[in-house]
C-alpha cells in the first residue's frame, strides 16, 4: 500500500512540479503570474491525444508536434495579448485576468472541439503492468516520473549553459541592462512564455495515460501547481520540483489514509500557511521583495 | 445644480416604478432583483480593490459564507431570516479581518494567491462539509425573508427590498470612501510607503478594507439564498470570484456608479448569451479578453473621460 | 531634541551608516551633505523608521525610536518628504494635504458611516485647515487638480505642505530642491524661513550648496555612512576634509 501510495504521488508530484516549472520561469522572466498555466496541460493532453490516438503517430513524434505546438502558442499568447497590455501599461490585475481569459478560451473551445467526455489515451507501452518493489504499476507512471526529471535538467542545462539561456536570464535580472548590452528582451520572454506552455503541454501527455483526457483536468493542477511553486520557493526552479514532489505526496497520503475529501482543503491550506508564515518557501527565494 | 436634482427625482421615480413597467415580464423583474445584489456584492470589492488597491480573486468565500451562514443559521437555530443575514454578514467580516491580518503583507501576486487558495478553502467545505450539513453538492433549500410576517417571495417584493439595501449600501460607501478612513484607502493604493510616512497604519486600514468588503459581499450572498431560496456549491465556485472582478472591471473602479453599470451591463449581457449556452463561456472569454484590451478604464472610465473633455472644452 | 547615539545599519556586509552621532537642537535649521551614496537617505530612513539600526540608539523628544514604526514616528512628531517625488498621484492636491491631516483626526469608522454631526464638522475643519496650508505655500488655486499633473516645483512644494500638516516637530525634507528653477528656488528659501517660524525644526538633504549654505544653521556631512564634519555653513566650508571628500568624488 505505502509503495503504491509514494508512486502515486510522485507521479502527481511531478506534474505538479513541471506547472510551477512554468509559474518560475515566467515569473523570473517578467514578474508576472499566468492563471492559464493548468489549461495548457489540458491542451497538450488533447492535442497528445489526437496526435498519438486518432493520427497514431508514433508518440516520440507526437510528442515533439505537441510540444512544438503549444511552444508557439505560448510565443503567440506573449507577444498578442501580454505585450501589448504591457505597452499600455495597465494594472496588473489586467493581466491576472487577461490569462483567466484565455484559460476560459482554451476549457470551452477544448470541450467544443474534444466534447464533454472524458476521453481515454491509448497505452504508450505495450506492457500494461510492471513490477516495481513488489507492486504492479502502469509503466506510464513511471515514465512520467522519469520524463519530469529529464524536463528539468534539460531545462536548466539550457538555461544554465547556453547562450540563449544566459540571455533569457540577464533578461529577468535588469531589462533595462539587458537591452544595453544588446539583448531582445521582449523575444526572449516571449520564449520564456513558450517554455512554459511546452513544459506543461508535456505534463498533459504524462498524465493522460493515467488520469484520462478532459477539459477540467489542468484546472485544478494548474492551482495546486501554484501551491508548490511557493513551497519551494516562487522563482526558484529547483524549489518548484521539491515542492510539487512534496505537495503530491501529502495529497496522495491525505487521500490514502484520512479522506480523499480533505486533500484539497490541506493542500490549499499549505499554500496559505507557507504565504504567511514562510513566503519565500523552501528554499528561500527572494521573490516576495517588492 | 437644478437639473442634477431633477434628474435625480426622474431616477427615483424611474427605480420605483420598474415592476409597474416589467408588469407582464416577471423575468425582467427577477433579473433586476440579482443586478441589485451583484451590486452590493462588487461594490464591496470595490472598497477593497477599486479605492485600497488590494486585490482579491476569492470574494466568492464571503458570497458563500454569507449564503450559507444565512441559511444554516434559520435552519439549525431558527432564527428570524433578517436577522440570521446581518449574523452571517458579521462572521464574515470577522473572518475577512482574520484573513487579511496575515495576508496584509503580501504584495499583489501573492496576495492573489493567497485569496485564490481562501475561496477555494471555502469552496470545498461547502461542498464536502463535515456531517453533510451544507447539503454538499446536492444543494440547500432555505427560505425567503420574512420582515415581520410579511414575506418578501415574490420578486416584485424582493425588488423594492434589493432597491432599499443597495441604497443604504451605497450611502454607506459614500460616506466612507469621503471620510478619512476612504483617504486613508486612496493613500495605501497609490503610495503605500507615503502613507506609512504621512502616519497611516497601513496594515490596519488594509485590514478594515477587507473586513468591511467582506461584509458588503456577505450580506449579497444571504441576499441570493432568501431570494432563490436554494444554494448550491456551484454558485461559489472561483468563476464566481473572477465573475466579481470583471463587474467591476467592465463598470470602473473606484466610483459609486461604476459597480452598479458593471453588475447590469454583465449580468444582462450574460442572459443575452443564454441562447447560446454552448458557447457561452467562450463568448464570455473573449469578451472579457476584449474589454481588457480596449477599455481598461471600464464604462465608468470612458463616461468620465467625455465629461472632463467637455469640461476642458467649455 | 533628536539624538543619535553610536547608530550603526548593515545590510548583509555592507555597512551603510557606520557608527554616527548627532544631536539637532529645537528651532534650527540643519543640512545634511555629502557625496552621490554617502548614505544621507538611508540615514533619513533610519531615524524614519524605515529600517531598525543594528547598533546605537536614536532618541526623539525624549522617546527612543528604535524598532517603531513608520507611522508610529509620525504620531511622535516627525515627519518626511521624499527624494523620488511620492505623491499620491491620483488624489486632488487637497486630498494629498488632508491625508497629512489625518493623524490629527479623533472620529472613527463607524461615525464615518453613520455621517455623525461630529464626524461631518470635523471633516468640514480638515478641509479648511487643508486649504490654508496649501495658503502657506501658494498652491491654493491648484486644490483640486491631481496632484500628479503638478508641475515638478508644485509636486516638491504639495510634499513639504503634506508632511507639515500633521504640525510636526521636526521636519525631514530629502532634497526638497531638486528639479526646482531659480525662481521656485527662491520661493522654496521664504518658505523654509516661514516653516522654522513656526517653530518647527528641520533637517533637510540638499545638494543645491549655495541654498544650503544660505538657510542652515548648522551643517553635518557624511561619507562613505561615516559623519565626517560638523559645524556651522562657514566651518564646513573651509573644513579640508570635506573639500577633500567632494574633490575626490569629481
Amino acid at each position: 500500500m505505502l509503495i503504491q501510495v509514494v508512486i502515486s504521488g510522485l507521479v502527481i508530484g511531478c506534474v505538479y512540479g513541471l506547472i510551477a516549472l512554468g509559474y518560475s520561469l515566467i515569473y523570473k522572466a517578467s514578474g508576472l503570474m499566468s492563471f492559464a498555466q493548468g489549461d495548457m496541460l489540458t491542451l497538450g493532453a488533447f492535442l497528445g491525444y489526437s496526435f498519438y490516438g486518432i493520427f497514431k503517430l508514433p508518440f516520440v513524434i507526437s510528442l515533439v508536434c505537441v510540444v512544438l505546438c503549444m511552444f508557439f502558442l505560448g510565443l503567440f499568447l506573449e507577444k498578442a495579448i501580454i505585450r501589448t497590455l504591457l505597452k499600455n501599461h495597465v494594472l496588473p490585475v489586467y493581466i491576472v485576468l487577461a490569462t483567466i481569459a484565455i484559460s476560459y478560451i482554451i476549457q470551452n473551445a477544448a470541450m467544443l472541439i474534444w466534447g464533454t467526455q472524458t476521453l481515454s489515451f491509448p497505452q504508450i507501452f505495450p506492457i500494461p503492468l510492471v513490477g516495481v518493489l513488489g507492486v504492479k504499476v502502469q509503466p506510464e507512471a513511471l515514465f512520467c516520473i522519469l520524463m519530469s526529471l529529464v524536463c528539468m535538467v534539460a531545462l536548466h542545462i539550457f538555461m544554465k549553459y547556453t547562450r540563449f539561456g544566459t540571455a533569457m536570464r540577464a533578461a529577468a535580472m535588469d531589462a533595462t541592462a539587458a537591452r544595453a548590452c544588446g539583448i531582445n528582451v521582449s523575444f526572449s520572454t516571449g520564449v520564456t512564455w513558450g517554455l512554459s506552455a511546452g513544459v506543461a503541454a508535456t505534463g498533459g501527455i504524462l498524465l493522460g495515460p493515467i488520469y484520462g483526457v478532459y477539459t477540467m483536468l489542468g484546472a485544478i493542477i494548474g492551482r495546486k501547481g501554484f501551491s508548490s511553486a511557493v513551497i519551494g520557493g516562487f522563482g526558484n526552479m529547483y524549489g518548484a520540483i521539491v515542492g510539487g514532489i512534496l505537495l503530491g505526496l501529502v495529497e496522495t497520503c491525505t487521500s490514502a489514509y484520512i479522506s480523499s475529501a480533505y486533500k484539497d482543503i490541506i493542500s490549499y491550506s499549505v499554500l496559505l500557511l507557507f504565504l504567511f508564515v514562510k513566503p519565500t518557501g523552501l528554499f528561500n527565494e527572494q521573490a516576495l521583495t517588492d | 445644480m437644478k437639473l442634477k436634482s431633477v434628474s435625480k427625482i426622474l431616477l427615483a421615480v424611474l427605480l420605483l416604478l420598474v415592476p409597474l413597467l416589467f408588469r407582464n415580464f416577471n423575468y425582467g423583474i427577477l433579473i433586476c432583483g440579482f443586478i441589485g445584489i451583484y451590486i452590493i456584492a462588487i461594490s464591496g470589492l470595490d472598497l477593497v480593490f477599486g479605492y485600497c488597491g488590494q486585490i482579491s480573486m476569492g470574494h466568492a468565500a464571503f458570497f458563500a459564507i454569507g449564503a450559507y451562514g444565512s441559511a444554516l443559521l434559520h435552519k439549525y437555530l431558527h432564527l428570524p431570516i433578517l436577522l440570521t443575514m446581518v449574523i452571517a454578514a458579521v462572521i464574515a467580516t470577522l473572518i475577512g479581518a482574520l484573513l487579511a491580518y496575515p495576508a496584509s503583507k503580501l504584495v499583489f501576486h501573492f496576495l492573489s494567491l493567497a485569496t485564490v487558495a481562501f475561496g477555494e478553502i471555502v469552496y470545498q467545505l461547502v461542498a464536502q462539509s463535515p456531517g453533510g450539513i451544507t447539503g454538499n453538492f446536492t444543494g440547500f433549500y432555505t427560505d425567503s425573508i420574512n420582515l415581520l410576517g410579511f414575506k418578501i417571495s415574490t420578486n416584485t417584493r424582493f425588488y423594492y427590498f434589493a432597491l432599499v439595501c443597495v441604497c443604504g449600501f451605497l450611502l454607506m460607501k459614500h460616506r466612507l470612501v469621503k471620510s478619512k478612513e476612504g483617504r486613508a484607502f486612496l493613500a495605501i493604493r497609490e503610495n503605500s510607503h507615503a502613507a506609512d510616512g504621512m502616519g497611516i497604519d497601513v496594515k490596519r486600514y488594509k485590514i478594515i478594507a477587507f473586513a468591511t468588503s467582506a461584509f458588503y459581499t456577505a450580506f449579497a450572498g444571504s441576499m441570493y439564498a432568501h431570494y432563490v431560496r436554494f444554494i448550491s456549491p456551484e454558485t461559489f465556485s472561483n468563476r464566481q470570484s473572477v465573475m466579481f472582478l470583471t463587474m467591476l472591471l467592465f463598470g470602473g473602479t473606484a466610483s459609486l456608479s461604476g459597480p452598479i453599470m458593471g453588475a447590469a451591463a454583465v449580468l444582462l449581457l450574460n442572459e443575452g448569451l443564454r441562447f447560446a449556452e454552448r458557447y457561452q463561456m467562450l463568448i464570455y472569454g473573449f469578451m472579457l479578453l476584449v474589454v481588457i484590451l480596449l477599455m481598461p478604464g471600464g464604462i465608468y472610465g470612458i463616461i468620465k473621460k467625455r465629461i472632463d473633455k467637455r469640461r476642458v472644452v467649455s | 531634541m533628536l539624538t543619535v547615539k553610536d547608530v550603526t545599519l548593515r545590510f548583509g556586509g555592507l555597512t551603510a551608516v557606520n557608527n554616527v552621532s548627532l544631536t539637532i537642537k529645537q528651532g534650527t535649521i540643519n543640512g545634511l551633505i555629502g557625496p552621490n551614496g554617502a548614505g544621507k537617505t538611508t540615514f533619513f530612513n533610519l531615524i524614519s523608521g524605515v529600517y531598525t539600526p543594528n547598533e546605537g540608539e536614536i532618541v526623539f523628544d525624549g522617546v527612543k525610536l528604535n524598532g517603531k514604526k513608520c507611522f508610529e514616528i509620525n504620531h511622535i512628531g516627525m515627519s518626511r518628504t521624499y527624494q523620488v517625488i511620492n505623491l499620491f498621484r491620483k488624489m486632488t492636491v487637497v486630498e494629498n494635504v488632508m491625508v497629512g491631516l489625518h493623524p490629527k483626526m479623533k472620529s472613527g469608522y463607524f461615525s464615518a458611516i453613520l455621517g455623525t454631526k461630529g464626524q461631518r464638522e470635523e471633516e468640514k475643519e480638515v478641509l479648511e485647515k487643508a486649504l490654508d496650508w496649501l495658503d502657506f505655500v501658494g498652491l491654493r488655486g491648484n486644490a483640486y487638480e491631481m496632484s500628479g499633473s503638478l508641475s515638478y516645483g508644485k509636486q516638491r512644494l504639495l510634499e513639504i505642505v503634506r508632511a507639515l500638516a500633521s504640525n510636526p516637530k521636526l521636519l525631514l525634507l530629502d532634497e526638497p530642491a531638486a528639479g526646482m528653477n531659480s525662481k521656485e528656488k527662491e520661493e522654496l528659501f521664504d518658505i523654509l524661513r516661514k516653516i522654522q517660524n513656526l517653530g518647527v525644526t528641520i533637517l533637510m538633504i540638499e545638494h543645491d550648496m549655495k541654498l544650503m549654505m544660505g538657510i542652515t544653521d548648522y551643517i553635518f556631512v557624511l561619507n562613505y555612512g561615516k559623519k565626517l564634519a560638523e559645524g556651522t555653513p562657514v566651518q564646513i566650508q573651509n573644513n579640508p576634509e570635506v573639500i577633500a571628500a567632494y574633490l575626490g568624488e569629481d
